[in-house]
């Protein structure tokens, strides 16, 4: 519902605007550039000021500031749709991390008739969302796309999928928490009962409390990250650096943790260097943390299968669709100059040139 | 809703108005990074990538499981438990009140080897339903008085077993209190195997955290032992058995090492220990086994690891197969743009 008004007074902006969100019920967005705009701006669920020749009081109203009225386009439909997306799969994806860690917590209490000793050295616990799965979620948050900024623009009702809340759901936040509690119950028994009883080295020495808990502790920071690269569709060098480099810094923490003096690491002082890294076992466990990642990738190549979302489709379609004009940008460079005529095009490339000319078409009719 | 043709114009964030001079031009400077159009790899779950990422990762885990398996196979174990047995008949109505009486408590077992075993062979202590990672005792030692002798009267996190007769305890605290105390000799053919008590324990903690210059004092000097008494000439850091016992365990269940035997063993061999039963694991129905192993590069006996490699391996091999019919059995050319909602019913949602 679109609704445009022009020389009115400001108090009266205001008042429909009111009027409307209390009609309608639905999210009100509010675009205007001047001093009397200010009361609608505020008043409206989302304010647009535009900066221009009427100064600059909308602009310090607003939610969002734009330079020209034609930007609206571009921030509803890129930036509108991106921040979407990014901000639900930020936290579907916030609980999940969080509850693989904790629960892993909770099955070990198990174990401990449940007295409440954590199965982790503090600085683990306290630096987990802080350092070691922290930066991804900054990566997804700030920088993740599903389709680029002219695909967006080219395919407006995309924008329905934010409309709909269609990224944002019980379904799916539910999904998302079930997929933590899977996570957390393969890691923990996986763990538990690989490392524990017999030696885990072939010196004969026993995993103890401390041991467990870097190889659960690791398992999961691993899990957790590549949960995370499995989501997301968009790898910058940024993306690379954040979610590798929060695995490694894990190491890296424990070495450097580790060789502090034991007054200050307690349980963790040494455990790297000298008890896990030269046992096999406690590197062949944490590979296994693969099958913690494989619900989620079955049910997305399931769900990409059977029942794609519009994004998904846009992307195989751009995929498909680069590779068709390479494939005509080549058959034009090996075919000699008088033969130009799309009879002597590859069959496939034809097939291909025929189905978006006919979908252009419908699209333009 | 009514269908929407989109704009034609690719306007980005920045661009100014064309007509208005360069020198006024407020457009912020282009940066690939804050214009989000940073080089980027966009991978999509294509048929070819999920079979192939099944594929792979059935390729690698069942090898490593056929060998992990071998591996465990491949480690030969002796476990013989003996709590029960090693109570004497007339006892075995009570046997809290036999553990903590003065009787004789030697108890002779025979272990018989199955496989040949190459040295060195491990000798560990099983215990059951011992919750060495319970928290009130987890917490019940003081690690600045094991490492220092200076601190010998920091007992303020031991509590109960800080301090008796009102002097401090040595190492204090509830796990070295609870030092297992049971030991085994064993024999072969009415020889002495020698069983190897050096160097049993994390190196780290014989240097670090167990100080050469702390020796036991007013150790087990109350009303109620709870386990074995230590020399107390001899610093902490050669008392292995302490140090090994204060590693806790991470669960209920657990071995330690005793010791090692540096000698082969040959298939039916028989080997007579002489135990003494000391240690009270009858008060809350624990049990105690006595375990002989030989180790694999991988480790001690665990079929577990290998069996999780091979069913995951085989899971994803299944996976695989199921998505290639499915891909093969109904072929949908996705990325043909009719299927896109909008496309399929132009009049309207």
């Amino acid at each position: 519902m679109l609704s445009i008004f022009a020389e009115t007074k400001g108090c009266l902006y205001m008042q429909i605007t009111r009027l409307v969100k209390s009609v309608v019920s639905r999210t009100t967005l509010a675009i205007g550039d001047g001093a009397n705009d200010v009361g609608m701006l505020q008043e409206a669920d989302i304010g647009v000021g535009i900066s221009g020749v009427e100064g600059m009081r909308a602009v310090m109203a607003s939610d969002f500031a734009i330079a020209q009225f034609r930007f609206l386009e571009r921030l509803l439909l890129v930036h509108g749709h991106w921040c979407y997306r990014r901000i639900s799969m930020m936290i579907c994806y916030f609980f999940y991390k969080n509850i693989t860690f904790g629960f892993t917590l909770f099955w070990f209490e198990a174990y401990t008739s449940f007295s409440g000793q954590p199965a982790y050295n503090d600085w683990y616990m306290s630096s987990y969302n802080v350092f070691f799965t922290s930066l991804p979620v900054i990566a997804l948050g700030v920088f993740d796309h599903d389709v680029s900024a002219r695909l967006c623009m080219k395919y407006p009702l995309l924008y329905q999928e934010g409309v709909q809340n269609l990224l944002f759901n019980w379904v799916l936040i539910l999904g998302w928490m079930f997929n933590g509690l899977l996570s957390s119950i393969i890691i923990y028994l996986l763990t538990a009962n690989s490392i524990t009883g017999q030696a885990f080295r072939k010196d004969g020495q026993v995993a103890d409390y401390s041991i467990l808990g870097v190889t659960m502790y690791t398992c999961v920071v691993w899990t957790v990250n590549c949960q995370m690269a499995l989501s997301i569709n968009y790898f910058t060098w940024i993306q690379h650096l954040f979610i590798w480099g929060s695995i490694a810094l894990w190491y890296i923490f424990l070495v450097v943790y580790g060789s502090i003096p034991s007054t200050l690491s307690t349980t963790a002082y040494k455990v790297l260097v000298e008890a896990c890294a030269p046992s096999i076992l406690y590197w062949l466990t944490t590979l296994l943390v693969i099958s913690a990642l494989l619900p989620l990738l079955s049910y997305r190549a399931f769900q990409i299968r059977f029942r794609p979302m519009e994004h998904d489709r846009i992307q195989i379609q751009r995929r498909r669709s680069e590779s068709l004009e390479r494939d005509v940008a080549q058959s034009r460079l090996s075919e000699s100059s008088e033969t130009r005529n799309s009879s002597d095009l590859p069959a496939e490339v034809r097939i291909r040139i025929d189905s978006l000319k006919a979908s252009s078409r419908r699209k333009n009719s | 809703m009514s269908s929407y043709t989109p704009s034609s114009s690719a306007g980005g964030v920045g661009s100014a108005d064309s007509a208005a001079p360069r020198r006024n031009s407020k457009r912020p400077k282009y940066s690939k990074f804050t214009q989000q159009e940073l080089p980027a790899c966009k991978p999509i779950l294509t048929p070819r990538w999920v079979i192939s990422a099944f594929m792979l990762v059935s390729i690698v885990f069942i090898p490593i499981g056929v060998v992990s398996l071998l591996a465990s196979r491949d480690v030969v174990e002796i476990i013989d438990r003996y709590e029960t047995e090693c109570v004497p008949q007339n006892f075995r109505n009570n046997r809290v009140s036999f553990i903590q009486s003065d009787a004789n408590k030697t108890c002779t077992r025979r272990l018989t080897v199955t496989k040949h075993m190459k040295q060195p062979i491990y000798v560990y202590y099983q215990l059951d339903n011992f919750y060495q990672n319970h928290r009130r005792y987890v917490k019940s030692r003081s690690d600045s008085q094991l490492r220092d002798n200076s601190s010998w009267n920091d007992v303020s996190s031991c509590k109960p077993e800080d301090d008796s007769n009102g002097l401090p305890i040595v190492p204090c605290g509830l796990i070295a209190w609870s030092l297992f105390n049971d030991t085994y000799n064993f024999s072969l053919n009415n020889q002495q195997l020698a069983v190897n008590k050096r160097e049993i324990s994390w190196k780290s903690d014989r240097d670090h955290k167990f100080g050469n210059d702390v020796l036991p004092r007013n150790f087990q000097n109350g009303t109620l032992k709870g386990g074995k008494s230590l020399d107390p000439t001899v610093p902490l850091s050669q008392q292995e058995d302490l140090i090994v016992w204060m590693r806790t365990a991470a669960l209920p269940t657990f071995r330690k090492l005793y010791g090692k035997i540096e000698r082969d063993l040959q298939p039916n061999e028989v080997i007579h220990v002489t135990l003494e039963n000391n240690y009270n694991t009858y008060s809350f129905n624990g049990k105690k086994k006595l375990v002989l192993s030989t180790t694999s590069w991988l480790g001690g006996k665990n079929d577990f690891l290998g069996i999780a490699y091979l069913t995951i391996g085989g899971l994803c091999f299944f996976l695989a197969l199921s998505f290639t019919v499915v891909y093969l059995v109904k072929p949908r050319r996705l990325g043909d743009p009719s299927y896109l909602s909008w496309n399929r019913n132009p009049g309207g949602h």
